[in-house]
């Protein structure tokens, strides 16, 4: 049997992609939340609300290419967000392409747990989310 | 009579407590006196020497004109240098010769009219002068010495070759020569200027300086001026450097700036093109799946094959767009390291191991240099070329393919040759193209890759690819590593 996660985050601004992932999280059953940002500013506005009862993401998938803010730059505001915000999540990022050079790039950001190519698929959200629930 | 004496006692001081070899000659050449200094310069002793002739201290090869030199002094006796320009030599007790330059002063002694004749050594003047003339002709690039008449008194072997002109045809010239006519009249003025306040400067601040060949040819030049004082006055040396060949430098390193900037706009247009370009595609892929996934039990066979059409056509095009990127990207971060081609070529032979074995094919390898290369693309660039070598063998015979090189006068020539299907000589060039195919799919599979960046990696290594082909018969690929 799968393993399943409480809440995971969609951050794209690409509708098909974010319906696609949905749709994959869904019919696998991954995880029980599942919060759709179509920005990255509108993820970060989410994770600083500090509100009770708010679910907290366990793992978010960020787009790189995204119009405003990108993934990079989500990433430069994210680690200065503090610890409550951020614990407990650990971030993939999603690319279209395989530029060594993003990936490179990803991995100087301690807390950006992998670098994958879209689409996500059973396979591979199967595999992060066991290696999530491991640590 | 006092008065005689006591002037006489004044003229022997005077004489011989000047710095100079003093002589003092009647109108019959004879020395009447002479000073310690002379003594000392030629050698002789004051006996020796009163009552003799003065050609006697002459070398012989000047001593002949002496005599006619003497009369016409004395025809018009003035204070004046001896020689006019010319070189002057002396000649010692013991034979030895030195140059000398002798003043003359007329003195009538009241009954006869004398000659004063004051001699200075040059020696130590004529070596350092000497020194400095070999230094200047020593010089790398041209030098010439102008005085401020603008005239040409001093060149060195670099300048008869910047400028084709012999010495004889320069020195006592004016510089002006050496200067293209739209420039020349100008010239005289800022000579002036610059011995008006001599110092050390570059010439045009910062203008262009051209300077005129014999053959009338003009060759871009960098002029550096330095004051210089000689006994013949005040003279500018001016060190003259061709910059022609630097010009070229500037402009091929623009040049080949220019075609980086270019190189580097066509990889990030290949980046851009094949990541956006691949964004929709993925979407129709993804959509087509869920098509498939969520209707499958309601579509016809038909619809499923139409399915199956639009899929196999969107994974074609996201591989090519995959290598479009990565031909964009090929040598972006290679190293250059020191490896014997036979391990690059052992490597790719180990990673076609399948592929030789069931297409039963027999390879040779010659002797492999050790050489500095890329060695990621290299392996590349050789598993390309075996790899289409097996691919496009001959479906008669077994494949046979020999790797060899030639070390030729300023490169390494390897080969890749096979006995498969050939190319068509009208094919050679357009082989090397990107996305470039000259068989049908289902002939023989492909994307049209692999010979675009096999030319793409040659060229990172300054060399050239070809093929030579005979169709029906095999095909030998060369590339060149150049020394």
């Amino acid at each position: 049997m799968a393993q399943k996660l409480n809440c995971i985050m969609l951050v794209d601004d690409n509708p098909d992609d974010n319906f696609f992932h949905e749709r994959v999280i869904r019919k696998f059953k991954l995880a029980d939340n599942i919060l759709v940002m179509s920005s990255a500013l509108e993820a970060l506005e989410y994770l600083q609300n500090d509100e009770q009862g708010k679910i907290r993401p366990n793992l978010i998938f960020l787009d790189i290419n995204m119009p405003g803010m990108n993934g990079w730059e989500f990433l430069e505001v994210y680690q200065k967000l503090h610890k409550h915000q951020q614990s407990d999540q650990i971030i993939v990022m999603l690319t279209t392409s395989e530029n060594p050079d993003d990936k490179d790039k990803s991995l100087t950001f301690d807390f950006v747990y992998d670098f994958r190519t879209k689409p996500l698929t059973k396979e591979t959200l199967e595999a992060i989310i066991a290696r999530y629930n491991d640590n | 009579m006092e008065n005689t004496a006591l002037s006489e006692l004044n003229f022997q001081l005077i004489v011989e407590s000047s710095p100079n070899a003093i002589v003092l000659v009647d109108q019959r050449g004879k020395i009447v006196y002479l000073n310690r200094q002379m003594e000392t310069l030629f050698g002789y002793t004051r006996a020796e020497l009163i009552g003799q002739n003065v050609e006697l201290l002459i070398p012989s090869r000047f001593g002949h004109t002496h005599p006619d030199f003497r009369k016409a002094f004395f025809k018009s006796p003035t204070v004046r240098a001896m020689g006019a320009g010319r070189e002057l030599f002396a000649l010692r007790k013991d034979h030895t010769e030195f140059p000398i330059e002798i003043g003359l002063n007329p003195m009538d002694t009241g009954h006869e009219m004398l000659v004063l004749a004051s001699i200075i050594d040059i020696t130590e003047r004529k070596k350092a002068e000497e020194r400095f003339r070999l230094v200047v002709e020593s010089a790398p690039n041209a030098m010439v010495l102008v005085n401020s008449t603008g005239a040409i008194t001093l060149i060195n072997r670099q300048t008869e070759i910047l400028f084709g002109y012999s010495r004889s045809e320069l020195i006592g010239n004016k510089i002006e020569m050496l200067i293209p006519e739209r420039f020349r009249s100008q010239h005289p003025f800022h000579r002036k200027l610059f011995f008006h306040h001599p110092k050390s400067r570059s010439m045009g601040a910062g203008r262009d300086l051209f300077a005129l060949r014999k053959d009338g040819t003009e060759v871009e030049v960098e002029i550096g001026l330095n004051p210089i004082e000689s006994t013949d006055g005040q003279m500018v040396l001016a060190s003259i450097i061709d910059i022609t060949e630097r010009r070229i430098q500037e402009i091929t390193l623009l040049k080949k700036a220019e075609l980086e900037t270019r190189n580097k706009e066509l990889e990030q247009f290949a980046y851009v093109a094949s990541h956006d370009l691949q964004e929709p595609l993925r979407t129709v892929s993804n959509y087509m799946q869920l098509f498939e996934e969520d209707y499958a039990n309601r579509l016809d066979d038909d619809a499923l094959r139409y399915i199956r059409s639009v899929n196999q056509a969107t994974t074609r095009m996201s591989v090519l767009l995959k290598a479009l990127l990565e031909f964009a990207r090929l040598g972006r971060d290679r190293k250059l390291v020191s490896i014997n081609c036979r391990v690059i070529i052992d490597q790719v032979l180990a990673d076609l191991h399948s592929m030789i074995q069931s297409t039963h094919a027999s390879i040779t390898v010659d002797n492999m240099p050790e050489l500095y290369l890329y060695d990621v693309e290299m392996r590349q660039l050789f598993q390309n070329l075996i790899t289409n070598a097996l691919k496009f063998r001959h479906k008669d015979r077994l494949p046979k393919i020999h790797i060899g090189v030639k070390q030729l006068a300023e490169k390494w020539l390897f080969s890749v040759r096979d006995n498969g299907i050939g190319i068509d000589p009208k094919n050679f060039e357009k082989i090397f193209l990107i996305f470039q195919r000259l068989h049908a799919k289902d002939e023989y599979d492909g994307y049209g890759i692999g010979l675009a960046n096999c030319k793409k990696i040659v060229q990172l290594h300054q060399g050239e690819i070809w093929v030579e082909s005979v169709s029906g018969q095999g095909s030998t690929f060369y590339f060149t590593i150049p020394l």
